[in-house]
């Protein structure tokens, strides 16, 4: 198991946006997290990821305590994300945002543009991409920071159906090399057909988790989606 | 109490009181604008300016006042729909707003500069200024009524901000500029409300001031440093609280020249302000937000 | 002859402000830092370099040791002000600036308040000598800053400019690099503060003044952020705009506040209509 995540607690302001949530996350498998608005998955992954500090529990990645730890050391640590809506660099080049995961030579660079299907020039300001390139980049950037852990925040989030094959089939590519994905998705079809594990969040904890199959048919779950 | 200490505790909330003039309108235009308006010195400086002019030419001086209300808010509105408006709707965040401010603070001082000179003027009252003598401490007549003006407008401006209509409207306008449209709230209208009273607002400090000290061209730029001060130091995100913060800045210099050299007082409250900024930006009475 | 002299006292000054523009782009224009503060270096390179050398202290150390001194002042206040967000770091930073002046003003014994220091010696007496001196050190300062920015670690000032954020995530310990940008941009705010103290051979507190401020923002944002040739094109504009206004015949008490009006005007309609400046890389933010 790459990352424990034991009874984490964070509250805003006298409301819990994450209580008690405990689950593990397997090495080389894709998992993805669900849940309705509100149920508390993108402030999970910041706990994670160091944006934001836990006010209890605690996460270890690799057996290292990394609760608390600030954005960059966790960074360090292995783990690269991306963020539901996409973060580029946008007064620096492609080239600029992708140096900045990794030194290397522009050849590395085109080779991972071409595994996230990014057409156009290294050169171009991201600012001036459409936001589904910039999507590309950053997950193009994503992938090229070095890491074991990869973690998406809503990667199909406001991109057209082509594009969104292509993501799940740039995944797929990554697990067959290996790659540890962990990933928040609202759209169904994507997350059912590309997961080898789902854990389903609701009012801030696990609901319930395990292989696609048995959580698509989980009344609770489908509860929790509707019965509000 | 001695009455050297009580004399320093009086001079203390005059000068408070003076800072919270100037903050009071300050501060409305940061809850309703979320911006800081530094050209509000300016705006004070003017108002000092017309009602010397004014004066100066003979208009009798309760209607020097209420000519000079008027021009000041006119010209309050003129330097909105010119500065401001055009920045808004470049969608310019607050840090541009201020630099606009700042631009419009030089304009202004320049042009005051221009028209009436260098030299320091005064306003002449048409009545003798009353000394009075309360227990060994020495107040002026002047005095009384900016301690009083200022207590008014902490009381208006708080009646005015949470339990008027008008203010629910500015602090909805201040919360989200869109949802508040949803419920036919015209945010420009609002901020040229807001711009007006917070213009009226420097009028007022500006003859007050002018009268009790003096006028020089860039008076407002060291007065609002204050009253931006006194803000932090009370709470930005409420006005009776920058009044508030106002006099308890005002206090802090006067008290604190009893152990220092007076020519320190300037850098007690600049040192209040840094320390407030790093520590508790909220300041006293403001609520801590939340990250957005 | 007068006029020729005219000219090299305005290019003097003009290298000099193109320094403390540039130092302040580090802050600005690459960083994000919204340093309102910056005057506070320059008066602080100043009157370091004065007093060390009217204390007889040699000239090729006062200028050094003054720049270090301005550098670490510029860390100082970055360490409690670097996590602040936008306005409030920029007011903190004008709140520094205002504290020193205030020293400056007060602390009699050392710097002799409001009367200010007289007589402070001069790099080389002769100034055209000194024009190539400062041209020369404005080559330097602007080349070195221009390729630093081109480097890993400009590159994630810039990074941290643009989403601060998404830059811890790539590893970077952005506080760290926020105060580094600080220190570097306030050492070289303090050379050119140096410089302009034993050029004019007199400073006194009112360096701290917000209407240097103002000035040199106007340089900033006129030149263009993250542009250091806008740098330098900023201060050669905001410096020689002005200047005609002496030949057009204006009684002498008005040049002043024209040319406060022209420093106001050229700042809001950049601001309003081109919030990139003239060469700039970013938009205003």
């Amino acid at each position: 198991m790459m990352l424990h995540v034991d009874k984490l607690d964070k509250h805003f302001g006298g409301v819990y946006a994450v209580h008690n949530c405990s689950f593990e996350l397997a090495k080389g498998k894709i998992t993805s997290v669900i849940g309705p608005n509100g149920a508390g998955k993108t402030t999970l992954f910041n706990m994670v990821s160091g944006t934001i500090v836990p006010d209890g529990g605690s996460i270890r990645f690799n057996s290292k305590d990394i609760t608390g730890l600030p954005a960059y050391k966790i960074a360090r640590q292995g783990i690269s994300r991306t963020f539901q809506l996409a973060k580029v660099f946008k007064n620096l080049s492609v080239r600029d945002n992708l140096l900045l995961a990794k030194q290397t030579t522009d050849d590395v660079l085109l080779a991972a543009l071409k595994q996230v299907r990014f057409t156009k020039s290294l050169d171009v300001l991201a600012g001036e991409l459409s936001y589904g390139q910039q999507r590309l980049v950053e997950l193009a950037r994503g992938l090229l920071f070095p890491h074991q852990l990869l973690m998406l925040d809503e990667p199909t989030a406001g991109v057209n159906p082509l594009v969104r094959r292509e993501i799940a089939e740039i995944l797929r590519n990554l697990r067959r090399q290996g790659s540890t994905i962990m990933l928040i998705e609202h759209d169904m079809d994507f997350v059912m057909g590309l997961s080898d594990h789902v854990i389903v969040m609701n009012e801030g904890t696990v609901l319930t988790q395990g292989p696609p199959g048995k959580v698509r048919n989980d009344p609770a779950v489908l509860e929790a989606y509707l019965g509000k | 109490m001695s009455s050297l200490a009580a004399q320093l505790i009086t001079n203390g909330i005059i000068a408070g009181a003076i800072y919270a003039l100037v903050a009071s309108g300050f501060s409305l235009i940061y809850n309703v604008t979320k911006f800081m308006n530094f050209a509000h010195g300016a705006t004070l400086a003017l108002g000092a300016y017309f009602m010397f002019a004014f004066v100066s030419g003979h208009v009798p001086f309760w209607a020097a006042i209420i000519l000079t209300l008027i021009a000041t808010v006119i010209a309050g509105e003129v330097v909105n729909r010119v500065v401001y408006k055009p920045l808004r709707k470049r969608k310019a965040s607050t840090a541009v707003l201020l630099i606009g401010s700042l631009s419009a603070m030089i304009f202004v001082n320049a042009i005051i500069l221009a028209i009436w000179g260098a030299d320091i003027k005064t306003i002449q009252l048409p009545w003798q200024n009353p000394v009075l003598n309360i227990g060994g401490v020495l107040i002026t007549g002047v005095q009384v009524t900016i301690i009083m003006v200022a207590a008014v407008l902490l009381l208006g401006l708080w009646l005015l901000m949470k339990r008027s209509r008008l203010g629910i409207a500015m602090r909805a306008v201040m919360n989200n500029k869109e949802v508040a449209q949803t419920v036919g709230i015209d945010p420009e209208r609002m901020y040229s409300i807001t711009f007006a009273l917070s213009s009226a607002l420097a009028a007022v400090a500006g003859i007050l001031i002018g009268i009790e000290q003096n006028l020089h061209p860039t008076m407002g730029t060291a007065l609002v440093i204050k009253g931006f001060t006194g803000a932090v130091v009370g709470g930005m995100v409420s006005v009776p609280g920058a009044i508030m913060g106002s006099l308890i800045l005002g206090l802090a210099e006067n008290i604190g020249i009893w152990w220092l050299p007076s020519g320190y007082k300037d850098a007690i409250a600049f040192a209040l302000l840094f320390i407030f900024l790093l520590v508790r930006p909220q300041g006293l009475f403001g609520k801590k937000t939340r990250e957005a | 002859m007068a006029l020729i002299n005219y000219f090299i006292h305005l290019a003097v000054l003009i290298g000099i402000y193109a320094i403390f523009t540039v130092g302040l782009n580090i802050a600005v224009g690459f960083t994000g830092l919204l340093n309102l503060g910056h005057v506070g270096f320059f008066g602080i390179g100043a009157y370091t370099s004065a007093l060390l050398a009217l204390a007889g202290v040699p000239l090729w150390i006062a200028i050094p040791a003054a720049a270090i001194v301005a550098g670490i002042s510029g860390l100082v206040l970055a360490l409690p002000t670097a996590r602040l967000k936008g306005d409030y770091l920029a007011l903190a930073a004008l709140g520094f600036t205002f504290i020193v002046g205030s020293v400056a003003r007060n602390w009699t014994d050392l710097t002799r308040g409001p009367l200010g220091l007289p007589g402070i010696p001069r790099v080389v007496a002769s100034t055209p000598l000194f024009l190539v001196i400062v041209v020369v050190l404005t080559v330097i300062i602007a080349l070195a800053v221009h390729y630093l920015m081109k480097t890993r670690f400009g590159r994630t000032l810039q990074a941290i400019r643009d989403d601060e954020l998404a830059a811890a995530t790539l590893g970077y310990n952005t506080f760290l690099h926020k105060v580094i940008a600080m220190g570097i941009s306030a050492c070289i705010a303090g050379i050119a503060g140096a410089l302009f103290a034993h050029y004019i051979s007199f400073i006194d507190p009112s360096v701290f003044g917000i209407g240097d401020l103002i000035l040199v923002l106007s340089m900033l944002i006129v030149g263009g952020l993250a542009s250091i040739p806008g740098s330098i094109a900023g201060a050669t504009i905001i410096l020689l705009i002005p200047e005609p206004l002496r030949f057009i015949g204006f009684p002498s008490s008005l040049i002043g506040p024209m040319r406060e009006i022209l420093f106001a005007l050229i700042l809001l309609i950049i601001i309003i209509y081109r919030p990139k400046g003239i060469l700039g890389k970013v938009d205003l933010q």
